[in-house]
């Protein structure tokens, strides 16, 4: 019997998301973006990667963490000072960055005894020490004036394909995650810690590997970042907008679920690029609107609505 | 030698001794009732066992090897698992999803796929019709029946239920327990149980400890234990009557 454990791949999303990737990686080829349009969908795969692998740790484990900017900040300047210290590729910069980053995460281990909101509520502390720390060290992060890295046109031209590819990689690994014996254990430990534990599920072990993974992926980001934009300043790699940027991308998508933090990073990203070029002053108040709302009415976000879409077209259909 | 034993095991919560250097043992294909007076140390016992909570002294054995120092989740592949009295399913999993984190777990114990085997654990208590329900669609003895489930998933040896008949009604309450003597019939596993509904205790077990205030105040054939004056002085006070006072 190998039936599916939950209906979770039916083949006209998979086929949908195939289709979409593959649209999206021709596109630049057949159509002469502007500048403004490539950097925006660019900026667009950085964070639906990072807003899957939040979900990780928020959605699938319920650790809702506020401090992901220490990872994107520690994946960045780490990424940043290899491409600075030696000629080596900027993809394994990234790499490298991404593993520093996960292995950084790891210090969040301690905050796992505090559960629910006071776990959220350490990761801020943890977020904001980070961003500190990396401010005030100045040797390694150039402290308020920042880094400045070799502008690479040719390299920021190909990282829309390398943010693409970190996209498709990112969304099926959550995928198998969802799909596996793993993320059962992973669902298991956030209904009940206890419970999970009198089963035989490793809480702990789990706990410290999501929030390794989730770093290394948000970290790889955080160097993409750096290399695309060639110039990185602590308060804005590290800052806490950028860590409420990932629970706002989930949260808007539907937390826990497989696409809802894809869906809900591209929202994020065009909705703040409209409204900080009209409406700066609104910008966060809307946000603040959009969350209570979503609380209020769909805690699932946009995957939520469709879901009811989507049994309203099914009830409509079988009524005809 | 015992499957599983406990050798002074004592907790203690400040002044309070839930558990007072009690010794215990389990032999292979038994099945064990545990009662005493609420407050005894019960399910206290039950948790030091299944290492939720670390003794204050003493040990609990698996085949005359201390378990000292392993928390609940080696324990469970180790084959000795829990169920608890108010059952605890994770809501957002199905109910072959629940059974399956169990089934996960089963150290080497089992053969055959996770699935397959949530699968035919499912049958065994009877919820097949239930597969892809959720848990908070089953009835309580629905509920019940799949905390045992998921605990029989993981393949144990030593299985410890915390008063899965208690609030089912005669019928279901029948039926559980005739599936709890399957359970060591068919499936060789050995029981240790909790249990208020006496004429189940009475009726499954081999033998019967009695706790009271943490200590073991009698043990033996359930017959043999029900007959116990000082069984009766624990339950009823010492000046009831016909009592021994």
């Amino acid at each position: 019997m190998r039936s599916r454990i939950r209906g979770l791949a039916p083949t006209p999303i998979l086929a949908g998301f195939l289709l979409t990737g593959a649209a999206l990686a021709v596109l630049p080829l057949v159509l002469e973006l502007s500048i403004y349009t490539h950097n925006l969908m660019t900026l667009t795969f950085l964070s639906v990667a990072g807003a899957l692998a939040w979900n990780w740790m928020g959605g699938f484990l319920g650790q809702v963490s506020f401090g992901h900017a220490a990872t994107f900040g520690v994946g960045g300047f780490v990424a940043a000072r290899i491409v600075l210290w030696a000629p080596v590729p900027a993809p394994l910069a990234w790499l490298v960055g991404g593993l520093v980053a996960g292995v950084f995460a790891l210090g969040a281990h301690p905050a796992l005894r505090l559960r629910g909101p006071y776990f959220s509520i350490a990761t801020i502390g943890l977020g904001e020490a980070t961003r500190l720390l990396f401010t005030y060290w100045e040797d390694f992060t150039g402290g308020s004036s920042g880094l400045s890295l070799p502008i690479e046109t040719a390299l920021k031209h190909r990282l829309y394909w390398w943010g693409l590819g970190l996209v498709v990689l990112v969304t099926a690994a959550s995928w198998l995650i969802r799909r596996s014996g793993l993320g059962l254990q992973l669902l298991a430990i956030k209904a009940d810690v206890d419970a999970a534990a009198d089963l035989g599920v490793s809480a702990t072990f789990y706990q410290d590997l999501m929030i390794a993974l989730s770093g290394a992926v948000v970290g790889v980001t955080g160097g993409m970042w750096a290399s695309y934009f060639s110039f990185i300043e602590p308060n804005d790699m590290f800052g806490f907008d950028r860590s409420i940027g990932f629970v706002l991308m989930a949260v808007i998508g539907g937390v826990g679920t497989v696409l809802g933090p894809l869906l809900g990073a591209v929202v994020f990203v065009l909705l703040r690029q409209y409204l900080l070029a009209s409406y700066p002053q609104l910008y966060l108040g809307v946000y603040g609107l959009l969350l209570i709302f979503i609380i209020l009415f769909e805690p699932l976000g946009l995957t939520g609505l469709l879901r009811r879409l989507w049994q309203r077209l099914s009830a409509l259909r079988g009524k005809v | 030698m015992p499957l599983l034993a406990t050798r002074a095991l004592t907790k203690t919560f400040g002044g309070l001794r839930a558990v007072d250097a009690l010794d215990l043992h389990l032999e292979e294909g038994e099945i064990l009732g545990v009662i005493g007076p609420n407050g005894a140390g019960k399910t206290t016992l039950f948790s030091l066992i299944a290492g939720s909570i670390p003794p204050t002294a003493g040990a609990v054995l698996l085949d005359g090897v201390s378990m000292l120092g392993r928390p609940a989740f080696k324990m469970v592949r180790a084959g000795v698992v829990r169920t608890h009295q108010i059952v605890k399913p994770f809501p957002n999993l199905s109910v072959v999803e629940n059974v399956v984190v169990g089934a996960l777990h089963a150290g080497g114990r089992a053969t055959g796929s996770v699935r397959d085997r949530a699968v035919e654990v499912l049958a065994f208590v009877g919820l097949e019709d239930r597969t892809h329900a959720f848990p908070g669609t089953l009835t309580l003895a629905g509920r019940k029946r799949l905390e045992l489930a998921r605990a029989l998933a993981t393949a144990p040896r030593v299985l410890m239920l915390d008063e899965v008949i208690a609030g089912l009604n005669p019928a279901e309450a029948q039926a559980l327990a005739t599936l709890i003597r399957r359970i060591r019939d068919e499936r060789q596993v050995s029981v240790i149980m909790i249990e208020h509904v006496m004429p189940a205790v009475m009726s499954l077990s081999d033998r019967v400890v009695v706790l009271d205030r943490g200590r073991k105040i009698a043990e033996g054939t359930p017959a043999e234990v029900v007959n116990d004056s000082v069984v009766v002085d624990a339950y009823l006070g010492e000046n009831h009557e016909g009592g021994t006072a």
